[in-house]
């Protein structure tokens, strides 16, 4: 039974010449595709390999191509209404595979998908289906573009993007008419040419435009490093980073071809949004026309004509780009990787840098403050020193040891601890973990950093380790292990969270806007902890962008020590954002964080909310005995 | 050009002194070892020389075989070759004693420049490079901040008291005692320690240079000094205390 009457029209009997204009175009048509995709691929191909690169296991790889291109969960979940519009124009795509075979196999008399038989019948009501909700996405995403136009997408108008509408719009367009004309009309056969001459212009069109993505981003998310800014270790005496061409490897060129230019990471970028010449799309773009320009054998400096050096210095390391990236672009090991080419060959001059660096080369800490001072801290805190019998070893971090209120973040944390009668202790002597010279791309400082504290936390027998800073638990956790095995160490987010019923309630309900930070969130997904924590002492408010979209503090990435910023201040921008919330308190849980909103507070003098840590919003509801 | 710059290994700044049991000296178990300051910025502007003039720069240090971690970084941060007279006695020489030995090791090379630090930070005897030129028989200036090459020589800047400077002229060859923080100090960075390792080291020891070791001064005793607690707090609303904070660094710390 049949519901709906119409059947695609199939025109029949085509000449001879019909066919070999066809033959032709089609001819044709492949040659232009092929020509600039094998350029493409041969570009990637030729790239220097990835040395660290583990095909193995596929069972990460194979969720991820499911779930990222099959169901284009990224895709909707971040930018639903737009991402359902793409969706169905994939999915479309994907159906339209068969249609598309038919329908070349028509010109020559070889259809197989006939109206005749039931199963071709039902296939075509399938597609169609499609063909309508792809249509419309397509109609909603050309409004989009050329009449809402988000600033992402860029100041200029991307006419090539209007063409490939036009031409998925025609495609669709074409498919359905068939259905209202009769096999054997002129219509049919117009429609079927208006057809094939788009499709046919269509595909030459993919590889010299951005819609390459369309062959290559599902390889791209298929093959992509994993885990979250996954730096790579060097490859040999002569890897500096990314300094020219010759070090760009397969994925980072593969990447670069991938890039929609979609903006997300652009939207979401702390730098690009306050004003900084960084714009982490035309990082990727940069490499790309380096890539079309040079190629991946060219000794000419990466730094230069596509990407300025100031650029890649303004990156925080949020990582807000790449974790929105919806090709599996994977922005930080590019911009870390720049940096590593500039600093590790000594091209990078910066006197905030440079200071960093030598204060870390020759003393413990990133403050540059005598390590002396961090012994008067503990005597004074009277913090018990650890011996191998403590459980934990609570890592102070150079805020945590140096930092005033870093040091008011441990006194607390501490009391609690005390409180809850776990027992711990700290570390004689402590470096710092090497997260800003990591991040600034130092390899030599940040090795030399790594195996002074791994050797010794195996020397003081550490077995675990908890600590206030985000940034030393992704540093100890996850950079640590090229160069050993370090223990588990745990934010004290997640330690609170576990004990937070066995401690007092906060009496009142005071309003807490809860700020997530770029390393305890994105790169470590720790998001419901900190506010079961903030929950136990006041009302829990959230901040407009929060959880994975939260926005950065301005401190990541090594620049909470590069001193003055271009443009708008990171830290006010956010702080303003978490002020407008009306809550009186702002809750952070990484004291990077916290010092960053403690300036922009104070920048913005009278009537702001008051500044506390998870830690010692805790420790206000003991006793004032306890600890 | 060709640049000498001697450079001494001395204490971490941040390393925990303590007086060995001799009393005339500190107990070196422990103990972290870098660059002499002033040495570090003498090393520098023998760098920033050669960058502009070519020529060659070679580090020279007499130390034990620890220097030998400093004498790397000093290569990798740019010296071209370096020379280690070998040394486990430094401590009982006195500054004539250790600048017969560099000057021994000197005299061969015929340079056109001698860097030194103005003085060391463990011993501070701030004579070494005063005595090495003599010892060379070539013009000696001290406390210099920059030096520029000339046509007939070498114009320098010296730090005065009170925030002055003098610019003076030198002939080359001359030995010049380098004061820190006249120009920014680089970073290693990884390409250079590993061009460092193909980069020649030459060791002497103290008795083929057959420097005279016998001491014309006796270090008797070293001391900690005195703890002294001189904390202020200002207090007001923070446009006052900054006044009152710019007021006291600029007329009793001098540092503004």
């Amino acid at each position: 039974m049949i519901l709906f009457p119409a059947t695609l029209a199939e025109p029949q009997h085509f000449s001879l010449w019909e066919r070999l204009l066809f033959a032709g175009l089609v001819l044709l048509s492949i040659t232009l595709f092929w020509r600039r995709f094998a350029t493409v691929l041969r570009k990637i191909l030729q790239s220097k390999r990835d040395a660290d690169f583990r095909l193995f296991p596929l069972g990460r790889r194979m969720w991820d191509f499911f779930w990222e291109v099959l169901c284009q969960a990224k895709v909707i979940r971040q930018r639903p209404l737009p991402g359902i519009a793409h969706a169905f124009v994939f999915w479309t795509f994907c159906a339209f595979a068969l249609v598309t075979l038919n329908h070349c196999a028509v010109g020559f008399g070889l259809g197989f998908l006939s109206s005749t038989s039931l199963a071709g019948r039902a296939y075509s009501y399938f597609a169609a289906a499609f063909a309508v909700a792809c249509a419309g996405g397509i109609l909603g995403l050309f409004v989009r573009r050329f009449l809402v136009r988000p600033r992402w997408l860029g100041q200029e108008l991307s006419w090539e993007s209007g063409f490939i509408a036009l031409l998925i719009f025609v495609l669709m367009a074409t498919y359905l008419a068939a259905f209202f004309v009769a096999d054997v009309s002129p219509a049919a056969r117009a429609l079927w040419w208006l057809h094939s001459v788009a499709l046919l212009t269509f595909l030459p069109v993919v590889p010299h435009t951005k819609h390459l993505h369309l062959l290559l981003s599902p390889a791209t998310v298929f093959l992509s490093r994993g885990g979250f800014s996954h730096i790579p270790p060097l490859a040999g005496d002569e890897d500096f980073g990314l300094v020219a061409g010759t070090d760009l490897t397969r994925l980072v060129s593969l990447q670069a071809y991938s890039c929609v230019e979609c903006g997300r990471c652009t939207e979401h970028c702390p730098a690009a949004n306050t004003g900084k010449l960084l714009n982490p799309k035309e990082i990727v773009l940069g490499i790309r026309g380096y890539l079309n320009e040079y190629g991946p054998s060219s000794a000419e400096p990466l730094i230069g004509k596509y990407n300025p050096q100031e650029a890649p210095f303004q990156c925080t390391t949020c990582g807000a780009c790449e974790f929105q990236c919806p090709v599996g672009i994977e922005h930080l090991p590019i911009l870390v990787g720049l940096r590593r080419g500039a600093v590790n060959t000594g091209a990078w001059e910066s006197d905030h840098g440079s200071r960093l660096f030598l204060a870390l080369e020759r003393g413990s800490n990133a403050l540059g403050l005598p390590a002396g001072d961090r012994d008067k801290f503990i005597q004074k805190q009277q913090l018990p020193i650890f011996d191998g019998s403590q459980e934990y070893c609570l890592w102070l971090g150079c805020m945590g040891g140096y930092d005033p209120k870093g040091r008011e973040i441990v006194a607390d944390f501490a009391r609690v601890m005390n409180y809850l009668g776990t027992s711990y202790g700290v570390l004689r002597k402590e470096k710092c973990t090497g997260d800003p010279v990591r991040r600034l791309g130092n390899d030599l400082l940040f090795q030399q950093l790594a195996e002074s504290n791994l050797e010794m936390l195996s020397q003081s027998k550490v077995k675990k380790i908890v600590t206030i800073c985000p940034h030393c638990v992704r540093t100890i956790q996850e950079d640590w292990k090229e160069f050993g095995t370090p223990p588990p160490v745990e934010h004290h987010s997640e330690f609170l969270a576990r004990f937070v019923s066995q401690l007092p309630q906060v009496q009142g309900q005071e309003k807490i806007v809860y700020h997530d930070p770029c390393y305890l969130g994105r790169y470590r997904n720790v998001y419901q902890e900190p506010r079961t924590v903030v929950a136990h002492a006041g009302e829990l408010l959230e901040a407009p962008r929060s959880h994975e979209r939260s926005f950065c503090c301005g401190a990541g990435g090594g620049l909470a020590f590069l001193g003055e910023e271009t443009g708008e201040r990171v830290s006010h921008v956010r702080a303003a954002e978490l002020a407008a919330t009306g809550a009186s308190t702002v809750g952070t849980a990484c004291p990077f964080c916290n010092s960053m909103f403690r300036d922009a507070f104070a920048a913005r003098g009278e009537d702001v909310p008051q500044l506390l840590d998870i830690a010692q919003l805790t420790a206000r509801g003991l006793p004032n005995d306890a600890g | 050009m060709k640049i000498i710059v001697a450079i001494k290994q001395v204490p971490e700044r941040e390393a925990p002194v303590r007086i060995d049991a001799g009393g005339k000296w500190i107990e070196e178990a422990n103990i972290q070892w870098a660059m002499n300051e002033s040495d570090a910025y003498a090393l520098e502007e023998a760098l920033q020389l050669k960058e502009k003039h070519s020529g060659e720069v070679v580090v020279l240090s007499a130390g034990p075989e620890r220097a030998g971690t400093t004498i790397r970084e000093a290569l990798a941060k740019g010296a071209d070759r370096a020379i280690h007279i070998a040394c486990d006695d430094l401590g009982d020489r006195d500054a004539l004693g250790v600048a017969r030995l560099l000057a021994a090791a000197i005299k061969p090379e015929n340079p056109d420049l001698l860097l030194t630090g103005l003085q060391s930070d463990d011993l501070g005897y701030g004579q070494t490079g005063v005595i090495l030129a003599e010892l060379l028989g070539l013009p000696h200036a001290s406390l210099i901040l920059h030096v520029e090459k000339t046509d007939a020589g070498l114009t320098v800047k010296r730090e005065l008291e009170e925030g002055w400077f003098q610019n003076i002229e030198l002939p080359i060859p001359a030995v010049l005692s380098m004061q820190s923080g006249g120009s920014k100090l680089r970073y290693a960075t990884l390409m250079g320690i590993k061009r460092a390792r193909t980069k020649e080291v030459r060791t002497l020891s103290a008795a083929e240079l057959a420097a005279p070791v016998a001491s014309s001064v006796r270090l008797e005793r070293i001391a900690l000094p005195q703890k002294q607690k001189s904390t202020q707090i200002l207090s007001g609303t923070a446009k006052e205390t900054a006044a009152a904070l710019v007021e006291k660094l600029k007329f009793e710390a001098r540092i503004l």
